[in-house]
């Protein structure tokens, strides 16, 4: 059984989500995504590198689907039902940390930014100015081509860049809920400073945290697609970036559609239906936004 | 407002004084020999050791700091590894192809966007709203690599309109100067990269336009107009579009964030010859001085443009409080 706070926690955000069609479609998405995520290699038919041979013992290249490779295979005859599977969990690993520990420093940085204020707050958002300065993919490529491919390195990557965003509003919200009476009649009882951030001030900007998380998480699978596609992606783990990074090299585009296809349908799918998701929670983080 | 752009100047060089700083260090401190970094290992023991006492690295990593920032001042960025031409003639060489098609594609999101989203606010809520807006944020969803793969496999390969890539077609007499950019030959080329990075950058112009607009047309000022008996027509683009633009111009900082991930994988896919293609060659063959070039150039146009955004925000409203953020 659930703990009672948490329940009653889910079952908020299941009635803000469920409010919104666009919102609905984006958690389902979502939760099938994790769920493929979670059993995907398990129940894939093949190994994702391995080269497969059709009925008459030939290399089966570049088949197109069909009812014996559902999905295709590609130009090394690798099955990319397979390959999809397996590349749905590094992408759903690589989402759910890195969105998570940006959204964490994020929150924190702004909090403690927005309610501290004086040289504090200067020094915070100097510091979040000059992250702003990083050009995101730019900074991922070269941190990769330094450290070496691989899946935690790209992580990292992403994480120190992605919390940005979020610190900036974060710390915007803050200071306006920091003036409000709630705020100022806790202090007066002598709560800590601690406890006001984050028992007063931060289940006020849950929403707009959630809303936060949901980009994160978006602009991780973007930036990793992308670092992959160019050839930075870890080589033990394969993405959907990775998957159309072998097909843009192996010049095989101009046939294989299929190839192309399922990643790209898959990026969009989950890129969206993260989009679809956080609007869902702009319009309770942002009320002006309900009567339109 | 004299005060307000004068601190947003200094803070800029502290950016750019702070990213060449994380530059330096993060060369430093990869693995292995820190010097095989900046020195080709592929040299000769006397040459690496003449570049060494050239570049500092034989002294504490202070004095090599301060090296490092007066070479970067002098424009001395090294030799590249492969071709061991200068590191500031090849990127200067780049530098303006990435501008043009960078500028190209803002040019056609802004005139677009900002389009579509006055007539998004004018048929709100019908299909010249509902069917923008899912497009738009789909294409936003879809890393321009997609949208760019798409765009090649249906109109170069299938149709054959449009050259797979590059800059000019191979034996095209060069024109020198500006007429380059002017050619028919170049601006055939110039159209899938735009359209590719436009519709990658679309959402948040139209959108921010759109719900701006809204905005403004519940205001005092825009019923009057219509009192006044105006044309329609008239108030959306006399009145209230000018009132609207101004939050465009706030989130253009984002659309900056955007804008240069998308130009790296747009010149990729379409093998545009400029600064983020070279990022990514410098990057895979371990070239490093380039991608540290390359990589301190693109945080400069990036900040520069973040400082440009923020003066025409407080320019176009006076409204905001100055010093104040």
């Amino acid at each position: 059984m659930l703990p009672r706070g948490l329940k009653e926690f889910l079952a908020t955000q299941a009635r803000i989500i469920s409010r919104h069609k666009f919102g609905l479609f984006g958690a389902t998405v979502i939760l099938a995504f994790g769920i493929i995520g979670l059993i995907g290699p398990l129940v894939a038919p093949h190994g994702p590198w391995e080269s497969l041979r059709d009925a008459n013992g030939k290399l089966a290249i570049l088949r197109p689907p069909s009812s014996e490779f559902l999905l295709g295979t590609t130009s090394m005859g690798r099955d990319i039902l397979s390959q999809m599977l397996y590349a749905t969990r590094t992408t759903v690993i690589i989402g759910l940390v890195s969105g998570l520990i940006s959204i964490l420093i994020g929150a924190n940085i702004g909090l403690i930014s927005g309610y501290y204020g004086g040289r504090l707050d200067e020094v915070l958002m100097r510091f979040t100015d000059i992250i702003y300065g990083m050009p995101f993919l730019p900074f991922l490529i070269v941190l990769i081509a330094l450290f070496g491919r691989s899946l935690w390195f790209v992580i990292i990557a992403i994480c120190c860049i992605v919390w940005r965003t979020s610190a900036r509003v974060v710390r915007a919200q803050t200071l306006a809920i920091k003036q409000r009476q709630f705020v100022l009649a806790a202090k007066a009882r002598g709560c800590s400073n601690l406890r006001i951030i984050y028992r007063h001030i931060m289940p006020n900007i849950l929403p707009l945290l959630l809303l936060y998380t949901a980009f994160n998480i978006a602009w991780s699978v973007l930036a990793e697609a992308s670092a992959s596609f160019l050839g930075f992606g870890d080589p033990d783990n394969l993405s959907w970036g990775g998957m159309l990074y072998s097909l843009w090299i192996s010049g095989k585009i101009r046939t294989a559609w299929w190839w192309f296809a399922w990643p790209s349908i898959c990026i969009i799918l989950l890129v969206s239906a993260l989009v679809f998701v956080s609007r869902a929670y702009e319009e309770v983080a942002n009320p002006r936004l309900q009567q339109r | 407002m004299r005060e307000y752009i004068v601190r947003r100047l200094l803070y800029t060089l502290m950016t750019l004084f702070a990213v060449a700083t994380i530059l330096f260090f993060l060369f430093r401190m990869l693995p292995g020999d820190p010097t095989a970094q900046v020195i080709s290992p592929a040299l000769d023991e006397v040459a690496q050791a003449r570049l060494k006492q050239a570049f500092g690295l034989d002294q504490p990593l202070h004095i090599q700091y301060l090296l490092y920032l007066k070479n970067l001042f002098a424009l001395d960025w090294g030799r590249s590894f492969t071709s061991s031409r200068k590191v500031f003639d090849i990127i200067q060489y780049r530098f303006w192809n990435t501008i043009f098609l960078m500028g190209a594609g803002m040019c056609l999101t802004l005139m677009v966007g900002i389009g579509m989203g006055m007539v998004m606010a004018w048929r709100r809520n019908g299909p010249l709203d509902l069917w923008p807006t899912l497009g738009s944020l789909i294409f936003q969803s879809a890393p321009p690599f997609i949208t760019g793969l798409l765009l090649l496999m249906i109109l170069s390969y299938r149709l054959d309109l449009f050259p797979t890539g590059g800059m000019r077609t191979p034996g095209v007499q060069l024109t020198q100067g500006m007429g380059l950019f002017l050619s028919w030959d170049f601006i055939h080329h110039l159209i899938l990269p735009t359209l590719t990075v436009s519709l990658y950058y679309l959402a948040t112009p139209m959108l921010i336009m759109r719900d701006s607009m809204l905005e403004v047309m519940g205001s005092d000022f825009i019923e009057l107009a219509r009192a006044k008996g105006l044309k329609p027509h008239v108030v959306m683009i006399r009145h209230a579009a000018r009132n609207a633009l101004l939050s465009v111009v706030t989130v253009s900082s984002i659309l900056v964030g955007f804008a240069i991930g998308g130009q790296v994988i747009v010149e990729q896919v379409f093998s545009w010859p400029g600064m983020g293609s070279l990022m990514v060659e410098a990057a895979s063959s371990h070239d490093y001085p380039v991608a540290q070039g390359t990589f301190l150039v693109l945080a400069i146009v990036v900040i520069f443009l973040n400082l440009l955004s923020d003066i025409s925000y407080c320019y176009l409203d006076p409204r905001i409080k100055l010093g104040d953020r």
